[in-house]
């Protein structure tokens, strides 16, 4: 019997498939490369637009910079020096030229390279993102699975009272409210400013806290109200619930074991989409709370027109969005073998 | 952005807890700090204040003094940077106010007033140890002079005007007298000088990033329109000044976070409170002190007189007849601030409130005007800030009650921008003047034939106000502007209100020239004197 023809034994790997053509036929890795291509013309996409969007707010950055006091000639020699004078074509090609080489411009108003700003910037806003998202995301989840275990229990009207009402307040709204409550009234945390890591962890946590607060509790209370939401139809209407306590399995068993990990598709979906707009909940909170972040930068920049510095946060945000969904969608391989992608 | 400006001075009145009334006047109030009778200051601290990121807490283009071209912005930034040549001081109370040589030891305008004398401080050195001479204030006012800045002088300065007589003295030749030279420095690039040497040194992009002057404090770091950390200067020139150790302006979305966290403790001062709501509650807070500063610019309604319903003197009759400033001053503002009927205002020099034959508030006559015009519909619009936007707000009421049709509409500054220049716009409310009329862009900006911000073109006018900007007789200025505001008046073209300045507040404890006494504000803010500013230690 020759190689060609030994049987496939189900569960073992093919001995005449090597390590390296196992690794590129994975579905996992064909996924990655798909999405790493069709990123390219996303970004570039991307990018076009805030170009376009940018180029329909009135005033330039020299009529920003200069103020409504500025005459017709000073705002023309600013122009001047900034650069303003070519067509925003050409300066979007210009950048695009540079980009891909990894060269992210200077700043039109300040002239300061845009990577180093990201590099100085960048931190802040992860570390509030990410706060922000992990923290909402583990109290999220036992909250909703308590809540489902009995809905419309005692447990589960509190939290939907707790969830429609943080639904219901900006994020900048519930900023000032915290801040009047835990630094104004009870003292107990800062107002504003940012604590880098290396100054001490506590210092840094103590100064982030109301700021992930004031994106997280909208964010906690979302995913509440999904999960608890799905879970609830699953446990009520999902054959093979029934059949789970048919066979006598313990209902927070059926919960964990079964509900949970069919709505789980679905949060992950959610929380993908959610980065993106998370990020841009960043503006506003680094504004109020006085954080360095990108998104204090992004303000910024539109209120200068400053295109480069626009553009390259736009890209920060671009690839934050793509690299979830690519996360996501790794994660739906991870938990259901049955999904090949690309496998067709 | 845009929708947390609007929404936040909707909040900030939502979260008032007590509002009370107020018999200050619109010549600067301050509560609770207090200059002469604080004590002797004492040295040390450390200091965090507050900037709105919407105006003075936004430095995007650095702080070079040539290239910042947001300077007149940035004032406490630039002089705790630099210090200044010249100070506009003045008593606690905002009287007397002055421009005084600071690093310059004085400042002389030759009798034909063509000529200005500026005579250095003996042995000024800038803080990386070299000397602030003649040379370096020439080089700056050359670089700063080429500035796009709205925030350059308008001298009229003759070709090669600028000359080093001696190593401490320079002089400054005008094609034309001009008596509003020394009252320009003040707000005006020209005053801030930077170290030449460093600014080779590092080239001109990293030394708008970490500049070097000669002023009270020197630069620790700099983090564009976010936080800029300072340290004493120990090379100051002024003697056991600056008082305090550290300095950091922060910068901060709106009056309402910059309250929460002033009364959080993590602040110790916010320069430019406009939110009426908010100062209310801070005059009532046992732990701040507010000190409303001079108003110098007051607030006046253009009509376009060029173009659509205000070509017609009788249509400007009307809304002069329609509007009452003072029923907005009380029942708004709690008749908190003065209200002008010309281009001057209490902070500032040639005061006077009240200008011959000025249009009084007259509803009816408004009426009869608007009948005979068969109709007046007006589009009335102002920059997107709270007061300005209150201010409009009621001034509809108004004129609509008078039978006049009004379309209000509140811009962003490019928008504002968009508006004047296109020239099609109607009413404007905005402010003018200056502490000096003819310093900065001055009162002409809003009324002279030639800016493309006015909506006037009267040679008589352009005179008048040429006539008052080169007089070297105090009296006869004042009289010259006086005819102007009544020329103004005469021809209907803009009717002025209440003269707004913001407030500063601060924790008790702190005290300081402009922060917790009154300045006037040489144009939009006054400008604190951050070596004087001290501590309770």
């Amino acid at each position: 019997m020759t190689a060609a023809t030994l049987p496939r034994v189900p569960g073992n790997r093919d001995p005449r498939v090597s390590r390296g053509r196992r690794v590129a036929g994975s579905p996992a890795l064909r996924l990655i490369v798909k999405r790493v291509l069709m990123a390219i013309p996303i970004i570039i996409g991307v990018t076009i637009l805030a170009s376009w969007v940018l180029s329909l707010i009135p005033g330039n950055a020299a009529q920003q910079l200069l103020g409504p006091q500025a005459t017709p000639e000073d705002i023309a020699l600013l122009e001047e020096q900034l650069g303003l004078n070519e067509s925003g074509v050409s300066r979007y090609l210009d950048w695009l030229g540079g980009a891909v080489t990894g060269d992210l411009g200077q700043s039109v108003v300040s002239g300061q390279e845009v990577s180093d700003l990201l590099a100085e910037r960048l931190p802040v806003s992860g570390e509030l993102v990410g706060l922000a998202f992990v923290v909402s995301l583990l109290v999220a989840l036992p909250v909703a699975l308590f809540a489902a275990h009995r809905p419309n229990g005692v447990f589960d009207r509190i939290s939907m009272v707790i969830s429609t009402v943080g639904l219901s307040v900006a994020n900048y709204v519930l900023a000032l409210i915290l801040v009047l409550i835990f630094a104004v009234q009870l003292g107990w945390l800062p107002a504003i400013g940012y604590t880098p890591l290396s100054e001490g962890l506590w210092a840094n946590l103590e100064g982030m806290i109301l700021p992930s607060a004031a994106i997280g509790i909208p964010l906690f209370c979302f995913y509440t109200r999904f999960l608890r939401g799905d879970l609830v139809d699953q446990m009520q209407q999902e054959e093979y619930v029934t059949t789970a306590r048919a066979k006598g399995v313990g209902s927070w068993q059926v919960l964990l074991r079964h509900a949970f990990r069919n709505s789980s598709f679905g949060l992950i979906t959610v929380v993908g989409l959610n980065l993106g707009a998370l990020i841009g909940g960043t503006v506003i909170v680094e504004s109020i709370f006085a954080l360095p972040g990108i998104g204090q930068m992004l303000l910024q920049a539109i209120n200068t027109r400053d295109f480069i510095v626009v553009q390259a946060v736009v890209v920060v945000f671009a690839v934050v969005a793509v690299v979830a969904n690519l996360i996501v969608d790794l994660l739906y391989v991870l938990l259901d073998p049955r999904i090949r992608y690309g496998s067709r | 952005m845009r929708r947390l400006s609007k929404l936040a001075p909707l909040l900030a009145a939502a979260m008032v807890l007590a509002a009370c009334g107020s018999d200050d006047d619109g010549g600067g109030t301050s509560e609770g700090g207090g200059g002469a009778s604080a004590g002797e200051p004492q040295a040390g601290g450390e200091m965090t204040v507050l900037e709105d990121t919407a105006f003075t807490g936004s430095w995007p283009a650095g702080l070079d003094p040539a290239t910042n071209t947001t300077g007149g912005a940035n004032l406490p930034m630039m002089q705790s940077i630099y210090g200044g040549l010249f100070l506009l001081r003045s008593d606690d109370d905002g009287s007397n106010a002055a421009v005084e040589g600071n690093q310059a030891e004085s400042g002389e305008l030759s009798e034909d007033g063509t000529v200005f004398t500026v005579k250095l401080r003996e042995g000024i050195e800038f803080s990386d140890g070299t000397p602030m001479d003649a040379e370096a204030v020439k080089l700056n006012w050359e670089r700063a002079l080429a500035s796009p800045c709205t925030c350059k002088p308008t001298w009229p300065l003759a070709p090669d005007g600028i000359a080093v007589v001696d190593p401490t003295t320079l002089t400054l030749t005008f094609t034309q007298p001009y008596a509003a030279v020394s009252a320009s420095f003040p707000t005006s690039n020209v005053n801030w000088i930077a170290s030449p040497t460093a600014l080779e040194k590092q080239g001109p992009d990293d030394f708008k990033i970490n500049p070097v002057g000669a002023g009270p404090f020197k630069v620790v770091s700099n983090q564009l329109s976010s936080e800029l950390v300072l340290e004493k200067n120990e090379t100051y020139f002024e003697e056991g000044q600056p008082y305090l150790d550290k300095l950091t302006f922060q910068s901060i979305g709106g009056d309402q976070a910059a309250y929460q966290a002033l009364q959080a403790g993590q602040a110790q001062a916010y320069e430019g409170l406009n939110t009426t709501p908010l100062l209310e509650q801070a005059q009532d807070n046992d732990q701040l002190q507010v000190s409303i500063q001079a108003a110098t610019s007051p607030y006046v309604i253009q009509l376009n007189t060029k173009t659509g319903p205000f070509t017609d003197p009788k249509a400007r009759e009307a809304i002069y007849a329609a509007t009452d400033f003072e029923a907005i001053n009380e029942g708004i503002f709690g008749g908190r601030y003065e209200v002008s009927q010309g281009f001057t205002a209490p902070g500032g020099l040639f005061y006077e409130q009240e200008v011959d034959g000025y249009p009084e508030f007259d509803p009816d006559h408004a009426k009869e005007l608007v009948d005979e015009l068969g109709g007046l519909t007006v589009k009335l619009g102002t920059i997107s800030n709270y007061v300005a936007t209150q201010i409009n707000t009621a001034l509809q009421t108004q004129w609509e009650e008078a039978g006049i049709d009004v379309e209000i509409e509140d811009y962003q500054l490019s928008t504002l921008i968009q508006q004047f220049t296109g020239g099609q716009w109607q009413a404007m409310l905005q402010t003018a003047g200056a502490w000096d009329p003819a310093s900065g862009v001055g009162v002409g900006f809003r009324f002279g034939s030639r800016s493309p911000f006015s909506g006037v073109s009267d040679p008589e006018l352009d005179q008048l106000l040429a006539d008052a900007a080169s007089s070297i007789d105090e009296d006869e200025r004042g009289d010259l502007y006086q005819q102007a505001a009544e020329l103004i008046a005469s021809k209907f073209y803009a009717p002025f209100g209440l003269a707004f300045a913001p407030a500063n507040i601060s924790v008790k404890g702190v005290h300081g020239p402009g922060l917790t006494t009154v300045i006037p504000a040489a144009l939009v803010n006054s400008q604190v004197i951050w070596d004087e500013v001290w501590m309770e230690q």
